[in-house]
């Protein structure tokens, strides 16, 4: 398949996968594949930030552990922190000239087989939210072409990354939403059971049912339940409090 | 450009002045933005209406009110399908549907319907309900401006929300909300009395409301009132 064939076809597959609920992992293991298929590159893989700040690996387009540590050496130096930070792409670096800028990350490098290292930030408009990471067998420089399409690939990624983050957002508020109106319709349920078994008005049915709540160091809603699934009756619910020893 | 349209509508949320409650703001903005003769927000889950958040006037009231009693309406549509629900013509629809609806919503006066999806991403909040007095489509800039109004109402109402304390429904959906607790208070008093579970407390409710013609939330107040008790056979009136 030609190459510009491959990239549409994987920019198509990756905007694919944003429709439904996706995994974000997952999206980032195949553009990590991608990449390699792609670009022709060694190896490939993504760092996010995590909520404390450091940059963890999120994906590799290899699980070999000598690769992967050179990710993780990235939380403390290398190419995909100085992208993180800068927002800027750092690409076509020599590893065997890199003058000690990265003192732990280019010898590990070397050593695990490649020659030069490339990282595109994952950024939108202002945020930066972490790297791609591509490490090359040869030295030498990546194509214009190849620079433009790897950013691609994260711009891609960051887009899915940070709609999956607003969503699953929304989806949790939306929860506390139902689980708020679930618990007010049960205290009201509970209300109609307790003043028609006790013969009160809802006002009083209420607070026998927040006294008893009160008493028990219960919460509210927990007490409805209990009303409403007959494991506490009104009789107990307006029973004075028996005197403890 | 969608985001200029959603900047010219957060401004005008911005402006409106008094001391009205946020939502109810939000939904005079929903029928201003689209010249409609009302608004109103409506809460869903599981397929069925939780309750209303807020309506611009009597009649956006009665048509979230029917469409809480009767299961039907603009906004399930719109809910249940995740799409726009369009009628610009009540009394005349392409097809038949809304059978039970539509009647007293045209005696109202009411002419023309509209339901949109409240979303998220892919979470669903509700349904934005507008309705004009005469008959009519969207016009291509007013469906646009009802997209964006939709959009900006489901983030308010999750960032209301937010700030609610855990277990509580935020004060401000509350102020100008009806989330028909009279209808629930009814249906504990009814499982009492008859021994049965609430969802079949809730049916017989909810028949005994439409084999009258009754609205549900008037018979619960008479059930609560004590003025009714649904009985073992036929319903039978306290007082008489």
């Amino acid at each position: 398949m030609p190459r510009e064939a491959m990239l549409a076809q994987t920019l198509v597959q990756l905007a694919d996968t944003l429709v439904a609920d996706f995994d974000v992992v997952e999206l980032l293991t195949l553009l990590a594949d991608r990449c390699v298929e792609v670009l022709d590159v060694g190896a490939a893989g993504l760092m996010l930030v995590a909520p404390e700040g450091d940059l963890r690996v999120m994906a590799s387009s290899s699980d070999a552990m000598h690769v992967l540590e050179l990710f993780e050496i990235q939380a403390q130096e290398g190419p995909c922190l100085d992208a993180f930070r800068s927002g800027q792409p750092v690409v076509n670096q020599n590893l065997a000239s890199t003058n000690g800028r990265w003192p732990q990350f280019a010898p590990e490098a070397l050593a695990a087989g490649f020659r030069s290292v490339h990282a595109l930030p994952m950024r939108l408009r202002g945020t930066v939210i972490g790297a791609l990471n591509l490490f090359h067998i040869e030295a030498g420089e990546m194509r214009a072409a190849d620079v433009e399409a790897a950013q691609a690939f994260a711009d891609v990624a960051t887009i899915a990354i940070l709609q999956h983050r607003a969503s699953t957002e929304a989806q949790v508020l939306n929860d506390q939403l139902n689980h708020a109106l679930n618990s007010r319709i049960v205290i009201e349920q509970a209300k109609g059971m307790v003043a028609e078994r006790a013969d009160l008005s809802m006002e009083d049915a209420f607070a026998a049912l927040r006294n008893h709540a009160r008493r028990n160091n219960l919460r509210l809603a927990d007490v409805a339940n209990d009303v409403i699934g007959g494991r506490l009756s009104a009789a107990t619910l307006l029973a004075p409090p028996s005197p403890r020893s | 450009m969608p985001g200029e349209r959603r900047l010219r509508i957060l401004s005008r949320l911005v402006a409106i002045e008094g001391s009205e409650p946020d939502t109810a703001r939000l939904c005079q903005l929903c029928a201003d933005v689209t010249e409609m003769s009302g608004a109103g927000i409506m809460l869903m889950s599981g397929d069925v209406p939780r309750g209303s958040v807020c309506t611009t006037n009597d009649v956006s009231a009665l048509i979230e009110q029917l469409q809480y009693d009767l299961g039907e309406g603009p906004c399930v549509d719109a809910y249940n399908e995740d799409r726009p629900v369009l009628e610009p013509d009540l009394a005349h629809p392409h097809a038949l549907r809304w059978l039970a609806f539509a009647q007293p919503a045209i005696a109202a006066g009411v002419r023309a319907v509209f339901g949109f999806p409240l979303q998220v991403g892919s979470v669903r909040l509700g349904a934005l309900n507008l309705y004009r007095d005469r008959t009519g489509a969207l016009s291509d800039e007013q469906h646009a401006d009802a997209l964006a109004v939709a959009d900006v109402v489901a983030q308010a109402v999750l960032v209301l929300q937010a700030n609610a304390p855990e277990g509580q429904l935020a004060a401000e959906l509350e102020a100008t909300g009806n989330f028909q607790y009279v209808v629930h208070q009814a249906s504990g008093m009814i499982a009492a009395q008859l021994d049965v579970t609430l969802a079949q407390a809730m049916i017989r409710l909810r028949a005994h409301a439409f084999g009258n013609g009754r609205p549900l939330v008037e018979v619960a107040g008479d059930v609560v009132g004590r003025r009714l008790r649904l009985g073992a056979g036929p319903d039978w009136d306290v007082d008489t």
